[in-house]
């Protein structure tokens, strides 16, 4: 490893460059369509005003945030979402997906279809139906009767609501995050897995002795798109609740987008919460980095 | 081998849960046969409807320009998008080292923050180089994002470095070896990422809607907004729009399963 | 071979993306018009005929006529609703170009919550070239667009236009400060809707609901409940619509003259709060999930009447087998206040002349001899349920015409006859936050029980927040 090449690098400086040369194309589009438009949100973070005509206020618009009691109670459901959701929906998908990785099942393809069409089933479609599943006289309120229980007003309580949302979630992103998990596994050798089984090892063992190291990359990657996807939630909340009863299933996302393009706009402002969810995520994501990512 | 109870839970299980996730399939697929009236009645079994939805909905809106827009614009971007991703999660994590790290999580902060908050930005940025209503400036924003690239980057890191140090002994350019050992190789990840990116391409609708504004770009998202837009929804006819947009990301996964769940289990040595 | 296969794809789908980025850089003639995007150079000029780039001025970067239409006879339009507004702006191009030879309009199809998208996020990133010439906008977003962004209107007060044959609480909703920013176009007078065979099962005739009082009107709703096991109205939980159409009926509004809010201490809008919850309480106005519920319940029979904007009646005469057993007449007007009246709006919308447009003397006239004056346009487009705000419409013979499904009555002139009635009321820039408000303080009251004033309180408090910023 230590002959130097013609032009006077090591083999490993010009394996370096040779990195570079290949993540140089992403980095520069991610920094023209991501950065710099992040860099112009923050600017704007710094500005109020009416319409167009904004000027520069310092931090207000962040002083601003501490005193709104709409955000804290965004901020609220949404960090409630992340607690329960994630890691509900990611256990859940981990399991399905060693289950169909199993070599002797049958009609696994059709198996992984079913549970994979959810996230791709249209936004209206699916926040219809929920909606009308769960309505007063709706298909659930029915079961709840036939077992001779009281029907629940699901959309009229706010920890009901925040139920059907996150039930709506796992539900549409269990088989997403099932297909992570499936590519993963394939790099997994099965010889490792025939061993086991002739160790004796209990499949309960195999999962959490062999499966969940294995696959920890996967799970990171997971983790901190899910985190990611969650903090930023939108569309079930506008679709499904629009943020009710109250404010009370409102997310974050909801919010900003309201601030922006449904009341009165409010860009300055808007910014500075965006910026607040970028902060928060950030952090979550280099603790999940620490944690997840050793080599 | 597995016992007979162990089995039939095992099957149990799957059927329910793949049973519940495509009731809303199922759903569509009635309602898309069915009179307005009798969708919004809550009517659970098909009718006989579905053609005169047909009518009505190509009557209302150009389907056959819309599904072509959105197959075009999905498939360029999933190409795009898995060149540039692939390589630089490759790169990223084959030649990693402390500076590579760092930029990775920088990177990693671009997909954090919500895109409304972005968007006016990027709108400006696209209309001072009058790229307005062009598909670069819909496609660009998506080709090169932080998620495929740690997609990539977390499945290199089961690709073997013996493979690349033999290829380097036979004399490989770098480069030669990631598109004849590495491309192969990860077939499963890569047909994972391209379900992935075709169905986020496929049901994009913020931003087309803004960036693309004449009525010969519309996608199937947008037709299907505007089926939703009136003072009176036709939801039979709404819900075969909703059922034709949902069926093509429905078959690309159905085909593209096999070699990701699959693949290659063996060809790794 | 495979390897071969799969580069060729991708060098082949490279050449077509870059040759699409390049063609629709300087005309906005997209290059998904149709075939192969390569040949895109082609399509463009194509495309100029029609419409987007006319061959002078869209191959240089002309920037002004980019959303415009370059050609001299045609005006492009953002509008929705093929059934509707769609319908009615293709028929008013017809008929302008009867006198206007060559004339046209070239409509996109664009939901209203993407049209203001679209237009607050044009005029935030500084680019008014992208708008159309005309655009059709929600009335009660009107003064939202208005305050924040007057530039994005043509100033209409001196066009020509003969608003005063508009109702007058329609025109307030595209006037700011003594400027006409739109023309009026669809009525959303408020009626209400009844199944008269569920009356006459309770003892009642649709003349028993005309001209009452609320206090009346709940009362009977008892009555109708008991006798027929069905509450009077529905409403979607957290929708404030019913409390705005209350609120205007009397001339009240969230917000004071001089623009401050006036929602604590508004004696109407509490009186309204408790009319409202009353009438859960008793059972006669049931809360749904949704807006398809909503509807549902008017379909399905488990509502006895809607009170809505007279839009709702294209939802109503979906029910083909419910022809005959509906009325119409007016809303209830509130006890004890003096200028309570049985009449109110929701909805409806009106055009707007962008400050994009390069044709606008064409666009005024073309404005003015159609939704500001041709009866033979309103007359054709009741076809599709779109009343006319305009008043001379409603004395020509299609308006007086009667009505099979709502027994047989003339019910186009009796809602344009309401509308004229209407009490204006006061939008504003922060109606979207004040109604928003309003929504959360009933739905917080209705479903979790929480109390009266110190929901309107808050409410207040949110909107002088959001004002604040």
């Amino acid at each position: 490893m230590s002959g130097s090449s013609k032009k006077g690098l090591t083999l490993q400086e010009k394996h370096g460059l040779t990195g570079w040369v290949f993540l140089t194309p992403a980095v520069l589009l991610i920094c023209w369509t991501s950065f710099y438009p992040m860099i112009q949100a923050f600017i704007l973070s710094l500005k109020t005003g009416m319409g167009v005509n904004l000027s520069f206020s310092g931090f207000s618009n962040y002083t601003r945030i501490l005193k709104d009691p709409t955000f804290k109670q965004t901020l609220f459901n949404t960090f409630f979402y992340l607690i329960i959701q994630v890691p509900v929906m990611l256990v859940l998908a981990l399991i399905l997906a060693s289950l169909l990785n199993n070599k002797q099942l049958r009609f696994k393809g059709l198996f992984r279809t079913c549970i994979f069409l959810p996230c791709a089933t249209s936004l209206v479609s699916y926040a219809m139906i929920f909606r009308s599943l769960f309505a007063n006289d709706g298909f659930v309120n029915t079961v709840l009767r036939g077992f001779g229980m009281n029907p629940i007003m699901w959309f009229a309580n706010a920890w009901t609501a925040r139920a059907v949302i996150i039930i709506a979630l796992i539900w549409r992103w269990t088989g997403y995050n099932m297909v992570f998990y499936l590519s993963g596994l394939q790099n997994i050798e099965y010889s490792v897995y025939e061993a086991a089984r002739i160790d004796g090892a209990s499949p309960l063992q195999t999962f959490f002795k062999i499966t969940v190291p294995l696959l920890k990359p996967t799970i990171l990657l997971t983790t901190i798109t899910s985190t990611n996807g969650t903090l930023q939630l939108f569309d079930e909340s506008l679709n499904l609740t629009n943020g009710g009863p109250g404010k009370s299933t409102m997310t974050m996302s909801h919010y900003i987008y309201n601030t922006s393009f449904v009341q009165s706009p409010n860009f300055g402002y808007a910014a500075a919460m965006s910026i607040i969810i970028l902060i928060l995520v950030a952090i979550l994501a280099i603790l999940q980095m620490k944690v997840g990512d050793e080599r | 081998m597995m016992s007979k109870g162990k089995k039939f839970f095992m099957y149990a299980f799957l059927t329910i849960f793949s049973l519940l996730s495509i009731f809303p399939l199922y759903y569509m697929f009635c309602a898309a046969t069915n009179k307005s009236i009798d969708v919004i009645a809550g009517k659970l079994i098909p009718g006989t409807y579905l053609i005169e939805n047909y009518k009505s909905l190509i009557a209302n809106q150009n389907l056959g320009l819309a599904l072509w827009n959105s197959f075009r614009n999905s498939f360029i971007l999933t190409v795009l998008c898995l060149l540039v991703c692939s390589i630089a999660g490759y790169g990223f994590e084959i030649y990693h080292d402390k500076g590579k790290d760092a930029v990775f999580t920088v990177l990693l902060t671009a997909m954090m923050i919500p895109f409304a908050a972005v968007m006016i930005p990027m709108f400006r940025m696209f209309s001072s180089l009058n790229m307005v209503n062009t598909m670069a400036a819909f496609m660009l924003p998506s080709i090169s994002t932080p998620f495929m690239i740690m997609m990539f980057r977390q499945a290199s890191r089961s690709f073997p470095h013996d493979i690349i140090e033999a290829a380097r002994i036979d004399g490989l350019s770098e480069l030669a070896i990631f598109f004849r050992m590495f491309f192969p190789t990860m077939r499963s990840t890569y047909a994972a990422a391209m379900t992935i990116v075709f169905m986020n391409a496929w049901n994009n609708y913020l931003w087309p809607k803004v960036i693309l504004m004449t009525n010969e770009s519309i996608t199937m998202p947008m037709l299907v907004a505007n089926l939703l837009g009136g003072y009176t929804v036709d939801y039979g006819m709404l819900m075969l729009g909703v059922f034709i947009c949902t069926i093509p990301t429905a078959i690309v996964f159905f085909c593209l399963q096999k070699s990701f769940a699959e693949g290659i289990t063996g060809a790794v040595k | 071979m495979k390897r071969k296969l799969i580069s060729a794809l991708l060098a082949l789908t490279m050449v077509i993306s870059m040759t699409a980025c390049g063609g629709g850089s300087g005309a906005s003639g997209d290059s998904g018009s149709g075939d192969a995007a390569a040949d895109d150079g082609g399509a463009a000029a194509d495309a100029g005929t029609d419409a987007a780039a006319d061959s002078g001025a869209g191959q240089e970067d002309a920037a002004p006529v980019e959303g415009g239409s370059a050609d001299e006879n045609t005006l492009t339009v953002w509008t929705w609703d093929p059934n509707f507004n769609i319908y009615a702006i293709q028929k008013a191009a017809e008929i302008y170009a009867q006198d206007h030879e060559g004339f046209k309009v070239e409509v996109s199809e664009v939901q209203s919550d993407d049209i203001e998208t679209r237009l607050t996020t044009a005029v935030a990133a500084g680019d008014l070239s992208t708008l159309p010439d005309i655009f059709l906008m929600q009335d009660n977003s009107f003064q939202k667009y208005a305050t924040n962004y007057p530039d994005i209107f043509t100033d209409l007060t001196s066009s020509g236009i003969d608003f005063s044959q508009f109702s007058s609480a329609k025109v307030a909703y595209s006037t700011l400060d003594g400027k006409n920013y739109g023309i009026p176009f669809d009525n959303g007078a408020v009626i209400n809707c009844m199944r008269t065979d569920y009356l006459e099962e309770a003892g009642f005739t649709i003349d028993d609901f005309t001209d009452i009082t609320w206090s009346d009107y709940m009362e009977k709703a008892k009555v109708v409940l008991e006798k027929t096991g069905q509450p009077i109205l529905t409403s979607q939980a957290g929708s404030p619509d019913l409390i705005m159409m209350m609120l205007q009926s009397c001339g009240s509004s969230l917000f004071n003259e001089d623009g401050s809010v006036n929602i604590a201490g508004n004696e109407e809008l509490k009186q309204m709060m408790d009319i409202y919850v009353q009438m859960v309480a008793d059972g006669t106005l049931v809360e749904v999930t949704d807006w398809d519920q909503y509807i549902a319940s008017l379909n399905n029979g488990t509502a006895v009447s809607a009170l809505n904007g007279c839009w709702i009646m294209a939802s109503i005469t979906v029910a083909e087998d419910q022809s005959g057993k509906w009325a119409i007449t007016n809303m209830p007007k509130l006890d004890g206040v003096s200028n309570a009246t049985n009449y109110s709006n929701n909805g409806g919308s009106s055009w707007a002349i962008s400050s994009n447009c390069q044709k606008v003397d064409l666009a005024i006239d073309f404005m003015n001899s159609t939704f500001a004056g041709s009866n033979a346009l309103y007359d054709d487009v009741i076809s599709k349920g779109a009343l006319a705000t305009w008043a001379p419409a409603g004395e020509s013979e299609a308006y007086n015409e009667s009505v099979e499904f709502f027994g047989n009555d003339a019910i186009y002139a009796k809602i344009v006859e309401f509308a004229t009635h209407t009490p204006s009321n006061i939008t504003g820039a922060y109606y979207y936050d004040a109604r928003d408000a309003v929504g959360v303080a009933l739905s917080n009251i209705c479903q979790q029980g929480a109390d009266i004033d110190s929901e309107i309180q808050t409410a207040q408090e949110t909107v002088e927040f959001n004002m604040g910023g």
